[in-house]
């Protein structure tokens, strides 16, 4: 017997809070699960579309929850990105240094 | 031998260099448990070369000391993240506590906050029930009891309201102590990294201080400045100085209204609070916003009621045959002086069935026109231009939309504050992960979240159309 499917809303709580802790293996699984519903979707009858109908307005208010959670991650990706190409060039401000030491210790004859 | 001493020099530089950055590593595991411990890296620089016959010798390595692996723009924005959470969480916490109160079948026996709407029904339909027999006294004896329980449960509500309010203003109150201290302390270490560590990482007593600010963002709302010599300012989120390296600016208090006002330098504070974050900020909002727009509410439901139908029970004339007059009115309800404090005082104030005015002044005492009158505003526009059921359903409606919105956006912020920790421990913290390894998480999960949002908002996009099929001409 296969496992019963899961309701909408449970994929998109499921979904909030994989994101929140960024668990990425969930996440993947997750975007499985939603692509093989979307199949399941262009082949459903009638009966099963207005099953998933209900789930969908069930499911809006934590679709907002998700689409809030995707938004606050979006901007912490930006600080993240923004600190990474900050750290990366102090790094790059200390490479030039070295890299000038350098030139100097091969005219001098010692490489 | 100057050349061997040299080198055995430069090694022997070598090997105290690295046991310098073997204590440092040390340090870190033992405080790998510490709070707030921030991971120390050892600095190494390049002894200068000397120059012996026109060729250059490298002398080897010093150890300088060691530098937290932190990053003040992270711990920022982790700080402003958390005085929204906070703020959103103290917030829904009185929210919730609302609306458990008119949700239906809440309260004692006696008296029910949550059945007001049912009240309202059970009211204006004994109306209904005296018009088909006005002289029935058991019918009167009705319109006073459903009367009873509609003011019974108002005022019942706005004292729940009104203890909720005192509740959590004696909370702003102590939250206010605990930001007096914390900035104190801040101020206290200011001090001692400006003295000690003027120019570098102050180590442990920048851990600290980033703790003590962590605390303080839960608080309360707060801007951090840079000043010069590693010292730092904090504002409010609206700009007022808190502390100013070695010096803290206390929050004090004073009553307004027998509620708690904060000030700042002697200027009011309080709605700038409100708006800014951290706990204080949910309290005060809940306080000022949502209990207060609620008991306002109230009030104008109380105050149009009472109002209402006073006036027309005064109009009409008693089973004794007796009109109410200016001087001596005939009132089923308190008559409210004022909307506000309305639904606190609501009480019946009719003793007796009789006094139920259910015939028009100019009919004998067994007409029922002025029953009629009383029964129809149950569909008239008597407060604030809405029938009273059609207010109430709107206030409830609004109270549960707001808690809504209100978890939303906590359940969002909480979330990125959990992201943020977990990018701040790789950076920072004592752990074995690598940043490249955390950021490279942060952006796959990110990807794959969309993927899954996009897939599904187009999945509930197209159940919601196909679900509904409508005719294509």
């Amino acid at each position: 017997m296969g496992r019963e499917r899961p309701r909408l809303r449970e994929v998109v709580v499921e979904a909030s809070r994989a994101l929140a802790r960024l668990d990425t293996g969930r996440l993947e699984e997750l975007a499985l699960s939603c692509q093989a519903l979307n199949r399941e979707m262009a082949e459903a009858d009638r009966g099963r579309r207005v099953e998933l109908a209900v789930e969908s307005r069930e499911a809006q208010g934590d679709m907002a929850v998700f689409a809030r959670v995707l938004e606050a991650t979006r901007a912490n990706l930006h600080v993240m990105n923004r600190l990474k190409e900050l750290r990366e060039g102090r790094l790059e401000y200390g490479g030039a240094q070295t890299r000038l030491m350098r030139r100097r210790e091969s005219g001098d004859g010692d490489n | 031998m100057g050349t061997i001493n040299a080198a055995l020099g430069i090694m022997s530089g070598a090997l105290d260099a690295d046991q310098q950055a073997l204590n440092i590593v040390a340090n870190n595991v033992a405080n790998a448990n510490t709070p707030g411990y921030t991971v120390e890296k050892p600095e190494w620089q390049q002894n200068s070369p000397i120059t012996i016959g026109g060729i250059s010798l490298g002398q080897g390595v010093t150890e300088t000391g060691a530098e937290s692996q932190r990053d003040r723009v992270l711990e920022s924005r982790l700080d402003q993240q958390k005085q929204m959470a906070s703020a959103s969480g103290s917030r829904l916490t009185a929210l919730n506590t609302m609306q458990a109160l008119f949700t239906p079948d809440s309260g004692s026996s006696s008296s029910k906050a949550g059945d007001i709407g049912n009240d309202i029904t059970n009211f204006f339909d004994s109306f209904s029930s005296l018009e088909v027999n006005p002289t029935d006294n058991a019918l009167r004896q009705n319109v006073l009891s459903t009367a009873s329980m509609l003011a019974g449960d108002i005022s019942n509500a706005a004292a729940s309201l009104n203890s909720q309010r005192s509740a959590l203003n004696e909370e702003t109150a102590g939250i206010a102590t605990q930001v007096n201290a914390l900035t104190g302390a801040i101020a206290q270490l200011n001090q001692q990294i400006m003295t000690d560590s003027p120019n570098g990482d102050a180590g442990t007593l920048e851990d600290q201080r980033q703790q003590d600010l962590s605390q303080l963002s839960q608080l309360i709302g707060i801007n951090q400045i840079t000043t010069e010599n590693n010292g730092l300012a904090i504002t409010t989120a609206s700009g007022q100085l808190l502390l100013s390296e070695g010096t803290s600016f206390q929050l004090t208090t004073g009553q307004a209204n027998g509620m708690t006002d904060f000030y700042l330098g002697g200027t009011d504070v309080t709605s700038q609070l409100a708006s800014g974050g951290g706990s204080l900020g949910g309290d005060l909002t809940a306080r000022d916003q949502d209990l207060t727009g609620a008991l306002s509410a109230l009030d104008q439901l109380a105050y149009g009621i009472s109002t209402a139908v006073n006036t027309q029970n005064n109009a009409g004339q008693t089973l004794n045959g007796v009109t109410g007059s200016a001087a001596t009115p005939i009132y089923i309800f308190n008559q409210p002086a004022a909307v506000d404090g309305s639904a606190a005082h609501m009480s019946v104030v009719m003793t007796d069935p009789n006094d139920v005015a259910a015939a028009s002044a100019a009919s004998g005492t067994g007409d029922n026109s002025n029953a009629v009158a009383i029964a129809s505003m149950a569909n008239q526009g008597i407060v604030d231009g809405q029938t009273p059921i059609n207010f109430y359903s709107n206030f409830v409606a609004s109270l549960g939309s707001t808690v809504s919105t209100v978890e939303t956006e906590n359940t969002a912020q909480n979330a990125s504050v959990t992201q943020l920790q977990t990018q701040r421990d790789a950076l920072s913290g004592v752990n074995l992960n690598d940043e490249a390894s955390a950021m490279t998480t942060l952006e796959r999960s990110y990807q794959a979240a969309s993927q899954v949002f996009a897939m599904l908002n187009t999945l509930m996009a197209s159940a919601l159309n196909l679900g509904d099929q409508t005719a294509v001409s």
